[in-house]
């Protein structure tokens, strides 16, 4: 901004400056040529009449203000007629030289017989007229300077809003709305940002095309495997009531069953994550107090028989959205808690209204999740023990992220010093009361 | 029993019909709609219709609709892939009885439709419910066993509740979770299991036979022993 201040001043400056020493010049050249044309006229009076009737000539003229001043000495200095101090010039050539009304520029030559003739044409016009000129030019200048900035400030303001409405649409899509596409101005003439645009909702096309083939694919494989494992666990089941007489046979095939559970839990959970990412924002009314409510009981039995202790806090609030999918993302907080923490655990489930952008969170004092890891923990299946021996898909927190992205909200992984703290912030929504 | 299904996927409705077979039950299907609303074939003696929402040409929804405006009550069943909150509540309110999400296993199904045909075949809603030597009092929401009142937290009341409700009738995990939780996804923590336990508990503290069964893969049911 500053550069361009200084460069604009500095360009009109460099302009004005030189209009006004041209205009100078140019006028200068002019009165030159007025005063020699005058000199070239007294030339004939005393060519014609004789140098002794110049003075009465030069008297005369004097006398008719035509624009001229004039000086006339004798051989000895002494002054013959006109201004004293254009009489004084003695010597040929041009001066610029203080008269009777001010500056003038003069035109000295000697005369035969050693006299000294002067011819000069007053400035202080032409002085005015520069001054004029050069306060016209400062003030043409400023507003243009004034001009060029607004210009460029708007032009670049408008550039910044379209652009700026880009990298909005880029945060969007990086949030988990792959449906937003960036504006396009003119479809049929764009300008380069329209290029831009249009370039950048290609490759989102793309990439959502990629995502869903992706889905689709996730999908038809926990499709196709659910049929199976559901016939081999019927098929286990026989064959437990089969042994039933063998106990040690009939406790390995329930364990085989549980393994098989596990599998089918995990392609459910499968299935439900692309199901979530794949629906359209949920349009209900969720109680978030009541969802809190009944998730807590149903799970506080099991938290506190395990030896772990679960605070419930809630407050009024409401958003838009699916209450089962609240619900589950709930659930499956409070189970992560209860399955990463210690025997002796405190565990808490908050509402909070938030000024109407409602906030819940599950936030327990055991281990927590170093910071360098939490990206990991919120990929699906992405699991922090390398022994993966704790029961449960990695699903979990990735199926509650996915909640929270389908209702405009944000889940993040805090320190709770010690411990985790999950939360889900929804955002601000109008009341609908 | 009898058993309608209106299912456009030929496969997936002989895979149902299979299944359901399987369990007892006799099964006719039909894969067009319109053909339901034919005389004798909607409106037929059938204990219970499980009708997709999805069916070429109209919503499953419709095909109710249109089925109970002309008295046909026969107890219904939506099966669909459509599982969304607003989609569950309009097959629910618009005459539905109970509202699957696909897939479901065959189990969960049969375990469904037959609380639905006993439903369909019970009259009224007792304030009383009773098993054996257990007696529910709904109104003054009372449990006696043996004559020694049983005290209950509000959940283990409404679980005892619907078990009691559906006596003699498997009820599966899922329909627990639906009914007395409402919760209509799988937590995968054992609510239920842990919740029926202390029930159970509760109930043999005065003494008598056990009344709550697990039947492995079908779900739970309270029957005299």
């Amino acid at each position: 901004m500053a550069f361009q201040t200084i460069a604009l001043v500095l360009a009109f400056g460099v302009a004005g400056l030189l209009a006004i020493l041209s205009i100078q010049q140019v006028t200068e050249r002019a009165y030159r040529a007025d005063v020699l044309g005058e000199v070239g006229s007294l030339d004939d009076e005393w060519r014609h009449k004789g140098v002794a009737h110049l003075s009465y000539t030069v008297t005369k003229r004097s006398r008719l203000w035509h624009g001229f001043e004039y000086g006339l000495a004798s051989p000895s200095g002494g002054v013959l007629a006109g201004d004293p101090s254009l009489a004084r010039l003695a010597h040929a050539g041009w001066t610029k030289s203080v008269a009777a009304k001010g500056l003038a520029l003069a035109y000295t030559e000697r005369l035969p017989g050693g006299g000294w003739l002067s011819v000069a044409r007053d400035l202080t016009a032409q002085q005015e007229e520069m001054r004029t000129l050069a306060i016209l030019l400062a003030l043409s200048g400023a507003a243009g300077v004034a001009i060029c900035l607004a210009t460029a400030c708007l032009t670049s303001h408008w550039t910044w809003r379209r652009l700026d409405a880009l990298s909005s649409t880029a945060a969007l899509v990086a949030g988990g709305q792959l449906a937003v596409r960036a504006p396009v101005r003119r479809v049929d003439a764009p300008d380069e940002i329209d290029d831009l645009s249009l370039a950048f909702n290609a490759m989102l096309d793309r990439i959502s095309r990629l995502v869903d083939q992706l889905r689709r694919v996730t999908t038809d494989v926990a499709h196709d495997m659910r049929r199976p494992l559901t016939r081999l666990r019927q098929k286990l089941e026989r064959l437990a009531r089969a042994a039933a007489d063998t106990p040690t046979v009939a406790a390995e095939v329930r364990r085989l069953d549980a393994d098989f559970l596990e599998i089918l839990r995990t392609f459910d959970a499968l299935l439900q994550l692309a199901e979530i990412e794949g629906s359209p924002r949920p349009e209900g009314l969720v109680d978030l107090t009541d969802v809190a409510s009944r998730v807590s009981e149903a799970l506080r039995p099991d938290i506190e028989v395990s030896g772990r202790s679960l605070d419930a806090l809630m407050e009024s609030a409401r958003v838009k959205g699916d209450a089962d999918l609240v619900a589950q993302a709930l659930v499956n907080l409070l189970e992560n808690a209860l399955r990463h923490t210690p025997v002796g655990a405190r565990i808490e489930l908050r509402v909070e209204d938030n000024a109407g952008a409602p906030r819940l969170s599950v936030r327990d004092n055991g281990p927590g999740i170093p910071p360098d890891l939490r990206d990991l923990a919120l990929a699906p299946l992405g699991r922090l023990e390398a022994s993966r021996s704790t029961a449960g898909s990695g699903l979990g927190l990735a199926i509650a992220a996915s909640v929270a992205v389908r209702h405009g909200a944000r889940l993040e992984l805090a320190d709770a010093a010690p411990g985790l703290e999950v939360s889900i912030s929804f955002p601000p929504s109008r009341r609908t009361d | 029993m009898r058993v309608l299904i209106i299912e456009d996927d030929v496969e997936s409705a002989q895979h149902m019909a299979d299944d359901l077979a399987g369990f007892g039950l006799e099964v006719t299907v039909i894969h067009d709609g319109g053909a339901a609303l034919a005389p004798g074939v909607g409106d037929g003696p059938y204990d219970v219709l499980i009708i997709d929402r999805m069916l070429p040409g109209c919503d499953g929804l419709e095909l109710l609709r249109r089925l109970r405006a002309r008295g046909v009550e026969t107890p219904a069943l939506f099966l669909t892939a459509m599982g969304a909150v607003a989609d569950r509540v309009a097959g629910l309110q618009g005459g539905g009885d109970d509202y699957v999400v696909k897939p479901v296993d065959c189990q969960e199904l049969n375990a469904r439709v037959q609380v639905l045909a006993k439903r369909g075949a019970r009259t009224g809603d007792p304030t009383l419910l009773a098993c054996g030597d257990l007696e529910f009092d709904r109104l003054q929401r009372k449990v006696w066993r043996r004559g020694q009142v049983v005290s209950l937290l509000p959940l283990e009341y409404r679980l005892l509740e619907f078990l009691l409700l559906n006596r003699g009738q498997p009820v599966t995990r899922k329909m627990l979770l639906e009914q007395v939780w409402g919760f209509h996804f799988d937590p995968r923590t054992n609510i239920v299991e842990t919740h029926i336990s202390r029930l159970r508990g509760k109930l043999d503290e005065t003494g008598g036979p056990p009344l709550i069964h697990t039947i492995r893969g079908a779900g739970y049911v309270v029957r005299e022993p």
